[in-house]
């Protein structure tokens, strides 16, 4: 699942986003324009494709330097005629399971457990993110989050995420709509 | 590794399909014997959809920032009035 990627601190990312925002918003605000769409819609279609782009990229499933502007237009452009089929009011991370990396069955409880698990374990959130969200290699983990060692920083994970199913397996009993 | 967490990293490689083949058909044949380990399968993959909406969320918040910068300094002043021109 994991490879090798050089985004392995948010200073990098920021960079490959100031980067993609220069080689590929001008085309994509352009043809939102063209579309009757305002510069807040651009902004919200582009910055969506740059997660679905990211998200591409982490776990492989396209290289950096392969045309990224035509692959943000054809993200922003599939976003766009989405929203305007579907004559919805835009709702971010939820526009399609052809685009995004498939959800298992959030509901709106999600947010508040998110919510709750960021307030009471912000750390293991994190840790897991590198591992599970952000593909890290295990060894920039180590480093990165002060683990003395690939193994010592596997075992972490893994009691982050005992601690994080057992915390949405209790909370669900109160957010009954999360576990239907 | 004590034993829960080895439990942790089995449904992982189950849920990702890249455990060792033997470990995954001894893992089929336990989830057909015991039903809770199939319920905590269920629980983990709820935890793997948090953390990717925790992902997006955090990822969504650095994307911002970055468009802060280059809509709200002077550094990026070209390319704000190329693009705000578009909207005109």
């Amino acid at each position: 699942m994991a490879q090798q990627n050089n985004f392995s601190s948010a200073t990098n990312r920021k960079e490959l986003f100031i980067w993609l925002y220069k080689k590929a918003f001008p085309a994509v605000a352009k043809y939102i324009s063209k579309k009757g769409g305002n510069f807040h819609e651009a902004k919200d279609i582009f910055q969506d494709a740059l997660i679905v782009y990211y998200e591409k990229l982490v776990n492989g499933s396209i290289n950096l330097n392969s045309d990224e502007q035509s692959y943000l237009m054809g993200i922003s452009k599939h976003l766009w005629s989405k929203r305007f089929k579907e004559n919805i009011k835009y709702a971010p991370f939820n526009i399609g399971e052809d685009v995004f990396i498939e959800q298992d069955n959030l509901t709106p409880s999600s947010d508040k457990l998110l919510y709750y698990l960021e307030t009471t374990g912000q750390k293991c959130m994190d840790i897991l993110r590198a591992f599970y969200y952000d593909n890290w290699p295990v060894t920039k983990i180590a480093e990165i989050f002060g683990y003395s060692g690939v193994r010592s920083a596997t075992v972490q994970k893994y009691k982050c995420m005992e601690k994080i199913r057992e915390t949405i397996k209790e909370r669900s009993l109160a957010y009954e709509d999360f576990i239907e | 590794m004590r034993t829960s967490l080895n439990e942790i990293k089995l449904i992982d490689e189950h849920i990702f399909n890249n455990g060792a083949p033997a470990d995954a058909a001894l893992f089929d044949a336990m989830l057909v014997l015991d039903p809770g380990l199939a319920e905590q399968v269920l629980w983990q993959k709820k935890a793997h959809a948090i953390i990717i909406q925790y992902g997006r969320k955090q990822l969504k918040t650095e994307i911002a920032s970055v468009h802060e910068r280059l809509f709200d300094t002077p550094e990026y002043l070209t390319f704000r009035q190329r693009i705000l021109n578009l909207f005109k």
